[in-house]
């Protein structure tokens, strides 16, 4: 089963999706998406999830998740509280595995490869997505050693300043604290903190950054530097973002996954069609605040 | 007011009763104070007999009055009118120089009675040299494998310490070939002298902690030439410490245990980053006065107070009669006891809450686990001493009342509390971190050495200083043990008869009982029983104090 998962995945990533697919509904708004914008999703896909369930305990937190996230770009998931978009995104680097009561069941795929096979080492594959939480929690260390940590924990060589200064220019950090790398990261204003766990967790060079609801501890004017941040990290990156905040997915994100309550994936398209034209009821009155 | 009750709205909101509230809030306070106030009475009436201040002449308590008091109350007051921070440090400058004097006590007593100099400095290079070894091995972790290094690191340390091929071959029958760098260096034909070895063990010690800190605080430049400044400094206390009454071996300990390190701290205070130098002048009028006082005192022949707790108290062994009765023994036994339970202990029990708390799955047996560890740590003591007696003398045939046998058997009994409190320690450690370490690819060791363990150790050591403090205080399980109730001479192994001071203490007041040793040993000996465990918990007062300011 599994693996003739990948085989169907693999053909997915390469060829323009079979409209007669079982999937039919996603694929055909990507699909449709495709046509009318020729955006994002002709990009090659970097995360592809199949039939993902979750359970924490008897709670189904997931239902039947399916979606394919392309490369270099920002992937948005809003909905309600509770709704699973963080389970989703915890089941793409599998910190869902840390927590003992929650059984994942279905096929992820990075690059084509399962992660759920017995065979994955959930360390090398973290080593691999990079993951930025809602709260900033750096190390209560010095902001250099902060930015090193996954250098040095993956026994990476190379040039560890060099590497920092690059790091915590791209996160946008760098002018306010290239004169005090040696202080701790605690003595940072939340945005900088946020800025600097961007730092940290791209300063491995991984795949996928991950950022759960990044901005919702930070004030306006650090929310739009994050913000910004984001975009100029797609570049580079395949970004999957959480939020609920409808405004912030509509200004960065190239693509929307609304999850409604449940755990289920109500609609994911390019996010101009979801705002501007949703398939789904539900999804249009979760987006003009009828519910939700 | 007059419009409110114009209009007739508000006359007024009434009154709710307070009486059961103000009641319940006075019990309280009676509860709070009950414990301690029948505790400090205590306290008083045996500091009283101990030190009998009354003793004193009145020619002595007015120049001190003078020279100390007033001076510290004129100071203190405005120093702390103009800096409040400033105040706290000077008051916490006088402190560590007391705590760092008790312990540079300890020190010496240990180099000067218990392990012979060259024995210390020959152990003291015998680590030093496969610890260097680690060190650079671990600098260069990623160039070579752990098993590598874990080989190489274990052949330093074996080398070093027994020689080849050491007690392995010692078991087989075969002679050693390779003496062991210990062994090397204690039989060198050039022997130096006495304070030159405790200057490089104590002093090298001493000038190391200094100059990390240093290094710390400030650059690795800076941090090389403190401890080299604090190295010199030991050494040339040996030669200065005789004009002033001071053997050598005392004043190279002094000067490295207590003096070094105070002053680096007061430098650091007082002219440091966002120093307050008039804290350290409130410091040294304290110290002065206290120095002026007692010339002054000497030099006009005042009589002070004629206390039990004296440098004979402190330095003499016990004796039939109550006015010659010492704690010296005592004293080493304790401090060896406790060195033996915290070596035990320690890395035992923060082991078992390492794994406990990060690795242990959450089953049936965890659980048993978890609820028989709070039931261990409730068992009465002397429960603990039948263990040891029954586990290490009958069954394990170790001689009783030794060293070994007491640390053990103390260890044993602190283990489930160092086990709470550093769960407890490791518990408050945020999940943010964790994740955030997960997050980035971290394996759980990595997670536990770089950001568990760094962030709960200021709460694991107070939690152990705290047990510790509990062990210095035993009785019953030395007592089971057959740890003999008086000893003449310090311990000087492992496996030698060892008192210790609350058990000569209930041995004045038992087996002496007389009037005698009712009203002068016993007192003094709770004094400084209490004097000792002040020291220590006061040291983890200190490691809360910060942990909770970072934390």
């Amino acid at each position: 089963m599994s693996q003739q998962n990948t085989n169907e995945s693999n053909a997915r990533a390469d060829s323009s999706p079979d409209p007669t697919d079982d999937e039919m509904l996603i694929q055909t708004d990507v699909s449709g998406s495709v046509s009318s914008s020729g955006g994002p999703s002709r990009r090659e896909t970097v995360v592809s999830a199949e039939n993902i369930n979750v359970w924490y305990g008897d709670d189904q937190a997931l239902q039947d998740i399916t979606m394919d996230i392309p490369e270099k770009s920002v992937t948005a998931m809003v909905g309600p509280s509770g709704c699973g978009k963080s389970t989703f995104l915890r089941c793409i680097n599998r910190m869902n595995d840390l927590i003992d009561s929650a059984r994942v069941e279905g096929d992820l795929y990075l690059r084509g490869k399962n992660v759920y096979d017995d065979d994955v080492d959930p360390v090398a594959l973290r080593r691999r997505v990079g993951m930025v939480f809602q709260k900033p929690n750096p190390f209560p260390k010095s902001i250099y050693e902060n930015v090193t940590y996954g250098l040095k924990i993956q026994d990476k060589g190379g040039d560890y300043d060099e590497i920092v200064e690059e790091s915590l220019k791209r996160a946008a950090l760098w002018d306010e604290v290239k004169d005090q790398l040696d202080e701790s990261g605690l003595d940072l204003s939340g945005g900088q903190q946020q800025r600097l766990c961007i730092a940290r967790a791209i300063a491995p060079d991984p795949e996928v950054l991950l950022m759960d609801e990044p901005a919702s501890a930070l004030d306006p004017v650090a929310t739009s530097q994050i913000e910004d941040l984001i975009e100029e990290l797609a570049q580079d990156y395949t970004v999957v973002i959480v939020t609920h905040n409808m405004q912030q997915a509509a200004r960065i994100s190239d693509q929307t996954a609304v999850f409604l309550t449940g755990g289920e994936l109500v609609e994911f398209d390019d996010t101009q069609k979801i705002f501007e034209n949703p398939e789904s009821q539900r999804v249009e009155d979760y987006i003009t605040g009828k519910f939700g | 007011m007059a419009t409110e009750t114009e209009h007739g709205e508000i006359e007024g909101f009434g009154q709710v009763s307070r009486t059961v509230g103000t009641v319940f809030r006075y019990l309280l306070i009676a509860a709070t104070m009950f414990g301690i106030v029948t505790l400090a009475v205590l306290l008083v009436y045996v500091a009283n007999d101990a030190i009998r201040p009354l003793t004193a002449g009145p020619g002595w308590y007015l120049t001190y009055f003078f020279t100390l008091v007033v001076p510290t109350l004129l100071v203190g007051a405005y120093v702390r009118t103009r800096d409040r921070a400033a105040f706290s440090f000077g008051v916490f400058l006088i402190g560590l120089l007391v705590v760092s004097l008790m312990f540079s006590g300890g020190v010496g007593l240990l180099v000067v009675d218990v392990v012979p100099p060259l024995v210390a400095l020959s152990f003291a290079l015998g680590l030093a040299v496969p610890a260097a070894v680690a060190v650079v091995l671990t600098r260069n972790s990623h160039r070579i494998s752990f098993t590598t290094r874990l080989v190489a690191t274990s052949l330093a340390f074996y080398l070093s310490l027994f020689g080849l091929p050491g007690p392995i071959g010692d078991a087989a029958g075969l002679p050693q070939v390779v003496p062991s760098f210990v062994q090397f260096v204690q039989s060198i034909p050039v022997i130096p002298v006495d304070w030159m070895m405790v200057a490089a063990v104590v002093g090298g010690g001493s000038a190391a902690a200094v100059g990390a800190y240093v290094a710390g605080v400030r650059d690795a430049r800076s941090g090389l030439y403190a401890g080299l400044a604090a190295f010199a400094v030991s050494v040339a206390s040996a030669v200065v410490g005789p004009f002033v009454g001071l053997n050598p071996v005392p004043a190279v300990v002094v000067t490295a245990v207590a003096l070094v390190p105070t002053s680096t701290y007061a430098w650091r205070g007082a002219f440091g980053e966002d120093g307050t130098p008039i804290g350290l002048g409130f410091a040294a009028t304290v110290v002065g006065g206290a120095l002026v006082g007692a010339a002054a005192v000497e030099a006009f022949g005042f009589a002070g107070p004629q206390s039990w707790v004296d440098w004979q108290f402190l330095t003499s062994s016990h004796s039939g009669s109550a006015v010659d009765a010492g704690l010296y023994p005592a004293i080493g036994g304790s401090i060896l006891l406790m060195s033996t339970v915290a070596a035990l202990s320690f890395p035992l029990g923060v082991g078992a809450a390492v794994y406990l708390e990060e690795y242990a799955p959450d089953n049936a047996l965890t659980r048993f686990v978890d609820v028989n560890i709070s039931n261990l740590a409730g068992v009465p003591s002397v429960v603990y001493g039948l263990l040891g007696l029954g586990v290490f003398v009958t069954y394990l045939g170790q001689s009783a009342g030794t060293v070994l046998v007491g640390g053990a058997t103390l260890a044993l009994l602190i283990l489930p509390i160092v086990i709470i409190s550093s769960r407890e320690a490791i518990r408050s450690v945020p999940s943010d971190l964790r994740q955030a370490s997960y997050g980035m690819g971290a394996t759980r060791w990595q997670t536990v050495r770089n950001v568990v363990l760094p962030e709960a150790f200021p709460g694991i050591l107070t939690g152990t200083i705290l047990a510790l403090g509990r062990a210095i205080g035993e009785t019953a399980p030395l007592i089971m043990i057959g740890a003999p109730n008086v000893v003449f001479s310090l311990p000087t192994a492992l496996n030698s008869k060892v008192s210790a001071m609350p058990l000569q203490v209930y041995a004045w007041s038992s087996l002496f009982a007389s009037e005698d040793f009712y009203t002068k040993a016993v007192p003094a000996g709770v004094v400084v029983l209490l004097a000792v465990l002040l020291a220590m918990n006061s040291v983890a007062i200190v490691l809360r104090n910060k942990f909770e300011r970072t934390g």
